[in-house]
């Protein structure tokens, strides 16, 4: 009691190390697979509550039915083996299944199929990139190499709703979907490394297509194990976000300090988050015997020692951090944020990227990618975020802004960049407007004046300017007494009455030459 | 079909006494006066085709439950190999041992009623494949009209414990083997007497597992379910403590601590005893174990088929079975001693029904036409 008193004192909001006192943490990553069926039955795997009623998605073998056997389908193992060799991990040539026994109403077999004695693959690794793999404020001090002991495929169980009757309710839609089971070595030092881990992994399973890596409808489900000063481990599971795993981290790692400043030793257990702290949920002493079997219904899995390699090759080149790699270098010359945000949407817009790049090197080849960078990044997502959308490629298809930006900065450049911006927030504010760029153009009248010679220009221009000088002798005062900035707003103005059909350059020279 | 036979619970019993629907008696003996039992598990079916009120029956047989009512109602009965028939469907008692067998009068039907039932499943994951199917035609060397084979007498089942009247009829019947040209030759196979406990070891721990999913909750009989009124543990345990018979709850119970970290890896030395029994096997057979790949060559110290009784007493009555059952349980396992050697190599055994008793005809694994083949001599010429 006097230690939880301590605690709820301590409202740290920072996750700061005490030097005095080393944390050392390890993980478990539950990974739900993306296959078409479930892992030993041919139920889809679409269980979503949102998407299909509770109990729907379920075939006889998932809700435990006498008589039934499970069939491992193929897809899960594939995936799995694809996520063993992008961790580099030695797929093992003989793997096997095993029975965890324990009851529970969300548990229908009595037991869960998983990989204990046996599993699929080990040894691999996962090394974290300084100023590459940095998560937002979470900056790397250096290199990191995360080793993962071992990946095992396994079960999901369904899922208990605890109603407020004091009713459970079970939905066994989640029964017998795959998973696979990833634990790492106690390897991360700080809640850095464990919060720059998980994002390149959730990247990593999201672009190979195993997972849709989300945390919040629990595809991933992280279980940490931290001591402190070499002392007992203690798992805490469950933990639903990477908020809620850094909270009880911090709450676990100074329960654990308090502990020994009064040469109490830490005992092993498993804790559970309960959203404020970490509570027992049970000692090593009262701990589960799972009482695990070799499952003799279903056959050891025998794979060629050559397998991990052939499906490394293949992809390799898909690898996000390849994609990263290539990204950054000539031609595309990406600034790291950048690619980063195409690899965390590599399902659509980097997709839509690679094929804008092509688009408007077939248009005019001396755009460098630079320029379309700029385009895609700042002008664009500029765009859509200053009217409070998310970037859809339906709205701006990638042929649409290719012709845009060959339209300013191709050879016969017809379009100003001001012009382009308006073009751009009317295609963006009007996603039903099909229309191509010329039509719309013409209509909003962006085209830079192009049959009329270039004196008649110079004539208008300055037509304009002496009307702005006009009607605007404060500024020109100012600007004549010294303040040369103030030119910009007259500009600004000429921009305006001009709709930006002119170069914002040439009112600057016609300004300075009359003032 | 003509209907669903009475079973001791789950496929656990020697007797038929462990029963939710009450004990089948045994039709070949009367009824009216002290009845004996018809011999389980699976009595009612052996008892059905006994009355003639179906031409034959299937039941599971994990250790002898269909090889030992058809001994004591004097029906044929048939283990295949395992994996012959596709467990799907199949209440799974233990799932390494479960195979479905046949009880017929007539051998040409159970043939037939064999032969339907013998495909390959993919439902089934222990399924015998299509590739081993295809190995075993190639590999079994008895020609179905062969008059010259060689029966083997395991030393080993010569037990003291078997009653004079079986081992008299042993010996009648291999000497009328014998005259029609068969050699008669005893082997070896030194794991049979160790292999009750592997067997009782094997049988309740994949019990334990296997009926871990009778919990109540989402099919079949539930207890203490009160509307909101007990906790899900409660409506499991008490669901598991009525619904079961004692004798289900006691294997369940052992099995659970078979398989718990206390036990000293009983299931694992179970099985490498079983590994062993599989090579002693393969050692005393002319035929080749269709899953091993070094080939066997033919000697003459190897056997074609093993000829064994199935069991070491005539039928008990009800009342002496429910007396001893009382007494000590384990007496009821002891009669599965004959019929578990076939059960954990996964062998085929045919069950002829002989003066007042039977005789398994055990061949290799996947030799299941040429033993049904030798049966059907034998009924021709034995009988």
């Amino acid at each position: 009691m006097r230690f939880i008193r301590l605690l709820s004192h301590s409202t740290i909001s920072r996750f700061k190390l005490d030097p005095n006192y080393a944390f050392k943490c390890g993980i478990e990553i539950h990974t739900q697979l993306k296959t078409k069926y479930k892992l030993f039955s041919l139920s889809p795997t679409t269980t979503s509550s949102h998407i299909v009623p509770p109990n729907s998605s379920i075939s006889y073998f998932d809700i435990g039915l006498l008589g039934t056997q499970p069939k491992l389908n193929p897809e899960a193992l594939l995936l799995a083996l694809k996520l063993a060799a992008a961790l580099g991990c030695e797929v093992q040539t003989t793997s096997a299944f095993d029975r965890k026994h324990y009851m529970y109403p969300d548990q229908p077999l009595g037991y869960q199929i998983t990989q204990h004695y046996h599993p699929i693959a080990k040894n691999g690794s996962l090394t974290l990139r300084s100023g590459v793999d940095d998560e937002g404020n979470y900056r790397l001090d250096a290199d990191k190499c995360i080793n993962i002991e071992q990946l095992q495929i396994e079960q999901d169980t369904g899922k208990s709703i605890y109603t407020d009757d004091d009713e459970i309710k079970i939905d066994y839609n989640r029964a017998n979907m795959p998973l696979v089971e990833l634990v790492t070595k106690p390897d991360f030092e700080n809640f850095t490394q464990i919060r720059c881990f998980l994002r390149k992994y959730q990247q990593l399973v999201k672009y190979l297509n195993i997972c849709s890596g989300d945390m919040e409808n629990g595809a991933i489900r992280v279980d940490v194990n931290i001591s402190v000063n070499g002392g007992n481990r203690v798992e805490i599971k469950n933990l639903g976000s990477t908020t809620e795993i850094k909270q009880a981290l911090r709450y676990e790692y100074k329960r654990q300090i308090q502990l020994l400043q009064v040469n109490i030793t830490v005992s092993q257990e498993t804790r559970g988050w309960n959203g404020t702290e970490t509570v027992k949920a049970r000692s090593k002493e009262d701990a589960v015997d799972y009482r695990y079997v070799p499952d003799s219904e279903l056959s050891q899995i025998y794979l060629s020692p050559t397998i991990a390699k052939e499906i490394y090759d293949e992809i390799e080149p898909q690898l996000p951090e390849r994609v990263l790699q290539k990204l950054v270098l000539s031609p595309y010359d990406l600034e790291v944020k950048h690619a980063k945000f195409l690899l965390d949407n590599n399902d659509n817009v980097l997709p839509y990227y690679f094929q804008l790049v092509e688009a408007v090197g077939a248009r005019d080849p001396h755009i460098k990618c630079t320029t379309i960078n700029n385009w895609m990044f700042h002008e664009v997502l500029g765009s859509f975020h200053k009217n409070n959308q998310i970037f859809d490629i339906n709205v701006l298809p990638f042929d649409k802004l290719a012709s845009l930006i060959t339209l300013v900065n191709g050879h016969d450049s017809r379009l100003t960049l001001t012009s382009a911006r308006v073009l751009l927030t009317h295609v963006i504010s009007n996603p039903g407007d099909a229309r191509p760029l010329d039509a719309l153009i013409e209509e909003l009248d962006l085209e830079k004046p192009r049959d009329v010679s270039e004196h008649d220009i110079l004539e208008a221009v300055q037509e304009i300017c002496l009307e702005i000088i006009e009607q605007n002798p404060d500024v020109v005062k100012k600007i004549r007494a010294g303040k040369a900035k103030s030119i910009n707003h007259l500009v600004g103005l000429a921009m305006k009455e001009s709709q930006g059909k002119v170069k914002s350059s040439l009112f600057l020279q016609t300004f300075q030459r009359l003032i | 079909m003509v209907g669903k036979t009475n079973l001791d619970q789950f496929g656990m019993g020697s007797n038929n006494t462990n029963l939710v629907f009450g004990p089948v008696l045994n039709p070949k003996y009367p009824i009216e006066d002290n009845p004996r039992v018809a011999g389980g598990s699976s009595g009612g079916t052996a008892a059905a085709v006994a009355l003639g009120s179906a031409d034959f029956g299937i039941g599971t047989d994990t250790g002898g439950s269909v090889r030992l009512p058809a001994t004591y109602c004097g029906q044929i009965g048939y283990k295949p190999s395992y994996g012959r028939i596709s467990r799907w469907g199949v209440v799974a008692y233990a799932q390494s041992l479960d195979t479905v067998g046949i009880v017929s009068k007539d051998m040409a039907v159970l043939r037939g009623a064999y032969e339907l039932l013998d495909q390959y499943d993919e439902k089934d994951p222990t399924s015998m494949t299509i590739e081993t199917r295809r190995r075993i035609k190639r590999l079994s060397p008895v020609s179905p009209a062969s008059t010259s084979l060689t029966i083997g007498i395991p030393i080993e089942c010569l037990v003291t414990e078997l009653v004079p009247e079986i081992k008299d009829s042993w010996l009648k019947l291999l000497s009328q083997l014998k005259q029609m040209g068969h050699q008669i030759r005893t082997v070896s196979i030194p794991h049979i007497p160790k292999l009750l406990l592997a067997y009782y070891s094997i049988c309740t721990a994949e019990a334990s597992s296997n009926l871990a999913r009778l919990d109540g909750i989402r099919y079949g009989h539930t207890a203490g379910g009160g509307a909101g009124s007990s906790s899900a543990p409660e409506i499991m345990a008490e669901t598991r403590t009525k619904g079961f018979h004692i004798e289900t709850i006691r294997r369940i119970i052992l099995g659970t601590y078979t398989l718990s970290g206390v036990s000293g890896n009983h299931y694992l030395r179970a099985n490498q005893k079983r590994e062993a029994l599989v090579k002693e096997f393969n050692q005393i057979f002319n035929m080749t174990n269709p899953l091993f790949h070094e080939l066997i060559k033919r000697d003459d110290s190897k056997c074609d088929f093993l000829l064994i009784p199935t069991t070491i007493t005539k039928p008990p009555t009800l009342e002496e079975a429910m007396a001893t059952a009382k007494e000590n349980f384990l007496t009821a396992y002891v009669n599965d001693v004959f019929t578990v050697p076939a059960s954990l190599a996964g062998l085929p055994a045919l069950l002829i029904p002989y003066d007042n008793t039977g005789f398994q005809i055990i061949g290799q694994y996947g030799d299941d036409e040429a033993v049904l083949q030798f049966g059907s001599t034998i009924e021709h010429n034995c009988i």
